[in-house]
């Protein structure tokens, strides 16, 4: 619009030296009213409540009970170090996610490898949805349709077993089988993310360089350590870390699935706080395991943004 | 000749890793359409008169219809109100690094890594002090914050990427902020506003445990519903699990075959980016 272009005369107001910085260092209010609402947010709905959470973490407090919230000191942070179960809950989770987030990594560089030249597959589009819904499928959901493929009668799986003339196991109900299958359907569900992983980290190498490793007849495994790695390793790193992270939290797809169950076999820590909190209503032990959780958490975000910065670096 | 039969092998194969990935979910499809007995069959069929008898009995349900509605509506308003508000911080992040920038990136992020159930408990209980709980504004608010961490990281990257010469440009020929951040920026990152919305609308459509939570007979949304009606007088219901399972899945599948472009950016903070 003419109207709103500037006057002649405003170019010689442009503070000398020009730049973009120049001008935006001025004093201004608008940085700080552009943060306005997502502050108003943050403070609301997250500072305040985890000063409360903090707060509570030090206090003996049920919502059962009916009685008002009693100072303890550190005494739910010493019961919660001192008891066997949580202790075990969290060794569970480490290998939930240790042997989850591997198998993930491993499968899902070899599938992502696979894909790489696919450009020309038929219903490219089509066969990549299909093999990346898993991933954006509701949690529940899964797991309560899981449930069923696993039945010990009327399971499609077990049904397979029989037909083959193995006998049948009732995976999710079976203590020692229970752990297994939940990864299994874990594995199902967070494999494509480390395809989709793979296959950026393959696309952020350059082509000179695999032009080169062809001429220069590199063998595979030189190929995959010194050009495909090399590149594409800040990518695999970050893929690897978001799904620790999010494996870290499990809770929606286990909920309809075992719930934890049978006993606490596949009772991630995840469910521990659920139960303590929601079932229990054991607000004060709930709080206190909950912020050390929220320092587990703050130790991942903190890697995370490290090996952000790392990357960085190296392109820069 | 060799070539296009080698050719053909492969991608018979990567056809063939893609259904094996889609065949539970095929499943669940392919038992919406079957009777109770047919789903519990033993062994299981494969063949059989296909029956609508599901879905007509889910969209007879009047709480089903308030449900799926409620998680349009929560998805949708939380998703809007996150996007829109984290573009101003995006922006302001991005252009004036005002102090403490790193400080709160990193702690945005930290609150989508916390486990659900701790992020959910204080929550519950600053709600059910104040009298929030199922409340469509609570419910909203909360998905808002909840959503934020994601976009201002996703926007913020897309905003980096746009030259400070546009805004300089604007400045210099005298448009005010608002219009230099609606006309010339806006435009410029809209796959980043694309992404930052449909992938909070994934996340917030799926959610079930702050539903479950903070939420009620007023505010639940699908997944709560398919968790509270998992059990009909007969044991598991499962035509209605699947026939359920088989209509919500819709909307996230059909956001993966139409944005694929965005799904690596939209999954990843933002922090990578490139084409599948």
């Amino acid at each position: 619009m003419p109207g709103e272009l500037a006057a002649p005369g405003l170019h010689a107001r442009r503070p000398a030296g020009g730049g973009i910085a120049r001008f935006l260092g001025r004093r201004t209010v608008l940085p700080g009213l552009l943060l306005i609402p997502v502050l108003a947010f943050f403070i609301v709905w997250n500072t305040i409540p985890t000063l409360w959470l903090l707060g509570l973490s030090f206090y003996r407090f049920s919502l059962t009970s009916g009685r008002a919230p009693i100072y303890a000191g550190l005494l739910n942070f010493q019961n919660i170090l001192n008891d066997s179960g949580v202790w075990l809950d969290l060794s569970r989770t480490l290998l939930f996610v240790i042997s989850g987030v591997g198998i993930q990594t491993v499968l899902g560089m070899l599938l992502g490898l696979l894909f790489w030249n696919s450009q020309r597959l038929p219903g490219r589009r089509v066969a990549l949805t299909m093999l990346f819904a898993p991933m954006v499928l509701t949690p529940v959901a899964s797991g309560t349709f899981w449930r069923l493929i696993y039945d010990p009668t009327f399971g499609v799986l077990n049904s397979i077993l029989r037909g083959i003339g193995l006998p049948g196991t009732n995976f999710l109900g079976d203590s020692s089988t229970a752990f297994a299958a939940v990864l299994v359907v874990d594995i199902w569900m967070w494999t494509p993310f480390m395809v989709l992983m793979t296959l950026a980290a393959l696309a952020s190498v350059p082509k000179a360089e695999l032009e080169a490793a062809e001429i220069d007849q590199l063998t595979w495994w030189q190929r995959l350590r010194l050009v495909l790695l090399f590149h594409g390793k800040y990518i695999l790193m970050l893929g690897i870390l978001l799904r620790t992270i999010d494996s870290f939290k499990t809770m929606d797809l286990i909920y309809n699935m075992t719930f934890g169950g049978p006993g606490t076999t596949t009772q991630l820590v995840a469910i521990t706080l659920y139960r303590r909190a929601f079932e229990a209503f054991n607000m004060g032990w709930s709080s206190a395991l909950a912020v050390i959780l929220l320092l587990i958490s703050i130790a991942f975000t903190a890697t995370f943004i490290f090996v952000l910065h790392w990357r960085d670096k190296a392109e820069a | 000749m060799r070539t296009t039969w080698r050719e053909h092998a492969y991608h018979a194969v990567l056809w063939l890793v893609a259904l094996v990935f889609f065949a539970p979910i095929a499943w669940i499809i392919l038992s919406s359409f079957k009777t109770a007995d047919q789903i519990l069959a033993t062994p299981p069929v494969l063949l059989f008169r296909p029956t609508l008898d599901n879905y007509v009995q889910l969209f007879a349900r009047e709480s089903f219809l308030h449900q799926l509605f409620n998680s349009l509506f929560l998805s949708i308003s939380a998703v809007l109100i996150a996007v829109a508000v984290s573009f101003l911080a995006a922006f302001s992040f991005s252009r004036f690094k005002p102090a403490g920038t790193d400080f709160l990136m990193f702690l945005l992020l930290s609150i989508r890594m916390l486990p659900g159930s701790a992020a959910i408990l204080p929550v519950y209980l600053m709600y059910v002090g104040f009298g929030w709980k199922d409340t469509y504004a609570g419910m909203i608010l909360f998905y808002a914050m909840f959503s934020i961490p994601f976009s201002v990281w996703i926007l913020k990257g897309f905003i980096d990427g746009v030259s400070p010469r546009f805004d300089e440009t604007g400045r210099v020929n005298g448009a005010s902020w608002l219009r230099i951040i609606t006309r010339t920026i806006l435009p410029q990152v809209m796959p980043g506003v694309i992404a930052a919305l449909i992938f909070n609308f994934i996340f917030v459509w799926n959610e079930f445990l702050f539903n479950y939570i903070i939420g009620g007979l007023q505010t639940s949304n699908v997944p709560v519903a398919l968790t509270t009606g998992l059990y009909s007088s007969g044991g598991v219901d499962w035509t209605f699990i699947s026939a359920l399972t088989s209509v919500y899945l819709v909307p996230p599948v059909l956001v993966v075959y139409f944005f694929q472009r965005y799904l690596l950016v939209g999954m990843t903070f933002g922090t990578v980016r490139g084409e599948v």
